[in-house]
């Protein structure tokens, strides 16, 4: 039972951060209706830039929030470069490849002027050896954070949602942006703020990562975008509950596998995960099916 | 466009081949005369790996600083003519291998840093035939093409840690020491070849040892399913043939996880980014490294290296932070450059010529010359420095306010 209990506590902390990054992931989707495939490299440039600004002896927790701004910036640029100009077309698919390309380009960038190689991330908060022990369990300090990290930003996210004008316009947005301009709603700044969210949220998943991990480099992030990716699809895209629900299975299925049956196999058994969602239920767990009038 | 004629065209490539004979033999008149001995080099000099090439550039000039100030070569003088940039990028070092080559000049090359850029230069640096100084690629192929055992390349000469002797070393201490083992490895090809061979070795010293294998894909976010496994396998200790920066997540999970049986690893795992991004969880960790700069007593060579290389260069990024004494990793980075360079000017020297064959022939004819590393020996059937001998396998240990590294004593 403690290998299981093991697996899964593993699983459920690794599934947050993919739950994470697919909420960052929804917050560009809700108000552009694309996918930021350049968030990856969103989440490296916080990393990067806090380890670097750490080394270089600047206070942790400046260097952190200086990373996450540089994050939050990233990601507005990612939406005036790569989306902004690929929406004027109308139901162009071009933001998909420019969004990746962005995201090339950004690690390029943070791997000339920061290096390729490898660097030491220093702990931000809780130090990586940290454990609790539950019922004989050891249970890493820093697995714990991330996993209540992630619920608190869901529960924030969807309160404010619901409850506050600014959730209200987001989701006006969301619904149909041309009629939400005629109400007179800021939509560009309504897009702009979201953007800006989904870095910080990006760069914050790029910090709890990188400590688990204990180091970053420039192509730090792009398996985790794949991931929570995949967890946003099983979960069902644009609903943050579905990204919570789907990146948690994804994380707990992957681990449970890599135990019973090959550590190899984790990654392709989540992979035919969403296959099997696509097929079966495209619209994911949670989601709602898309009905067109016509 | 001008048609020429069968005639014509026979007569031009007759013409081009005299004058590509002679001046062939020219070329080889003017690397023979008295002036200034020339070298040529590729490396990564800048790009996100010039830590490798900036570091054997510096053992180079070091050893050619010391030879010039010595009198140099025959009273010749020696001086890299032409080092180029290539950010150990396999095209781009091949591109510059091709522009040394074309130099006739050269009576030298001095090699790229990394496995990768080596192998995309190493047919066409046997084919020219000049002395070739390989200061750091583990690849047993760019040495020795059929194996180990079989005649190695005629004019390569390598100076780092081969993987087979590696293997050999850090594979008979986990056989001799442990009966029950955890292997665990990463999936790309380096770490399966590497598994492969440590297999192998330990199977051939111990038959009887247990081992339990996982892998693990490069930068994976988590490794708790691999390491719970091996947990469950009660084994003695973990022994990992990975980067270090994989190495850094592997040993924090192994803590947090409390796997307390000690971390074996291969010489590239005590990297930098280990022993920094793991700190304290690393100590414990073993690995097989050449041990000169940690040794008690060391011999007179690794005194002056060590004295002149503060001199020029100050306590600098390979030094370390400790100002009284250089850190462990010179030996695997500038040091190998510095030996092989002087092993180079010995061949030299002992030739009295720099015509290739002669250099060849004389730094195979080399036996106890005492370099920084270890003390060589070469023969026609030997042309890599380092030996089993060596190395020594080294443990991470807490020295006052940082991390140290001491020999293990069997």
């Amino acid at each position: 039972m403690k290998f299981v209990f093991t697996l899964i506590v593993a699983g459920l902390s690794v599934g947050s951060i993919y739950a994470l990054i697919a909420i960052t992931l929804n917050l560009s989707f809700w108000t552009t209706r694309t996918v930021n495939f350049g968030q990856g490299a969103v989440l490296m440039l916080c990393a990067m830039s806090t380890a670097f600004m750490s080394r270089s002896g600047v206070a942790i927790w400046l260097a952190a929030g200086l990373g996450i701004a540089a994050a939050a910036v990233a990601s507005i640029a990612a939406e005036r470069i790569s989306v902004r100009p690929a929406l004027r077309a109308a139901g162009s698919m071009g933001w998909v490849v420019s969004t990746l390309g962005f995201g090339i380009c950004l690690q390029g960038v943070v791997a000339k002027y920061l290096g390729g190689q490898a660097i030491a991330f220093p702990d931000v908060v809780l130090s990586s050896t940290t454990f609790v022990e539950l019922f004989g369990l050891r249970i890493g300090a820093q697995y714990l954070l991330i996993i209540c990290f992630s619920l608190l930003t869901i529960v924030v996210l969807d309160l404010t949602l619901r409850h506050t004008i600014w959730g209200r316009v987001v989701m006006a947005v969301a619904q149909d942006r041309e009629l939400a301009e005629v109400f007179g709603i800021p939509v560009t700044r309504v897009v702009t703020i979201s953007f800006a969210l989904s870095g910080v949220v990006a760069g914050v998943a790029g910090i709890l990562t990188a400590q688990l991990i204990g180091t970053v480099d420039a192509a730090f992030g792009f398996s985790l975008l794949i991931s929570g990716f995949v967890a946003g699809i099983v979960g069902g895209f644009g609903n943050d509950w579905g990204a919570l629900v789907g990146g948690l299975l994804v994380g707990v299925i992957e681990q449970l596998v890599a135990g019973f049956v090959s550590t190899s196999a984790g990654h392709a058994v989540s992979l035919s995960l969403l296959m099997a969602i696509l097929a079966l239920r495209p619209q994911g767990l949670l989601g709602r099916p898309e009905v067109l009038k016509v | 466009m001008m048609r020429m004629s069968r005639r014509a065209f026979a007569k031009a490539t007759a013409v081009q081949g005299i004058v590509t004979l002679f001046g062939g033999g020219a070329s080889m008149a003017l690397a023979q005369d008295g002036g200034t001995i020339k070298l040529g080099l590729t490396t990564a000099l800048t790009g996100p790996y010039n830590e490798f090439g900036e570091g054997n550039k510096r053992g180079f000039d070091l050893a050619i600083d010391l030879c010039n100030a010595n009198g140099g070569i025959d009273g010749r003088r020696v001086e890299i003519v032409t080092a180029l940039d290539d950010q150990m990028v396999p095209d781009r070092a091949a591109q510059n291998m091709r522009r040394l080559l074309d130099d006739p000049s050269l009576v030298a090359i001095l090699g790229p840093a990394g496995s990768g850029p080596t192998m995309a230069v190493i047919d066409m640096v046997t084919a020219d035939g000049r002395p070739y100084v390989n200061p750091l690629a583990q690849a047993t192929v760019a040495t020795y093409p059929a194996g180990l055992d079989k005649p190695p390349r005629a004019n390569v000469f390598q100076f780092g840690i081969l993987s087979p002797v590696e293997a050999d070393v850090l594979g008979r201490y986990v056989a001799k020491t442990y009966k029950k083992i955890g292997l665990l490895h990463e999936s790309t090809p380096y770490g399966v070849a590497g598994r492969d061979t440590l297999l192998a070795v330990i199977k051939a010293f111990r038959p009887d040892v247990d081992i339990t294998t996982e892998s693990y894909n490069q930068r994976a976010t988590d490794v708790t399913a691999q390491l719970v496994r091996i947990q469950r396998a009660d084994v003695e200790a973990v022994l990992v043939v990975g980067l270090g920066t994989d190495l850094v997540n592997i040993r924090r999970s192994m803590v947090r996880l409390g796997l307390s049986q000690p971390l074996v690893t291969s010489s590239g795992g005590l990297s930098l980014p280990y022993l920094e991004g793991a700190g304290e969880a690393a100590i414990g960790t073993i690995a097989p490294m050449v041990s000169v700069l940690v040794e008690g007593n060391p011999r007179p060579e690794v005194v002056r290296f060590v004295n002149e290389y503060k001199k020029k260069y100050g306590a600098d990024r390979y030094w370390g932070p400790d100002s009284e004494r250089p850190q462990l990793q010179m030996s695997l980075i500038v040091i190998p450059a510095f030996d092989g360079a002087n092993v180079l000017f010995e061949g030299m020297r002992r030739a009295n010529s720099t015509e290739p064959a002669k250099v060849i022939a004389a730094i195979e004819s080399l036996t106890d010359f005492p370099g920084v590393n270890a003390v060589y020996s070469f023969s026609p059937q030997r042309h890599h420095g380092l030996r089993p001998e060596s190395l020594s396998m080294l443990r991470v240990v807490k020295k006052v306010d940082r991390l140290g590294l001491e020999v293990v004593r069997s």
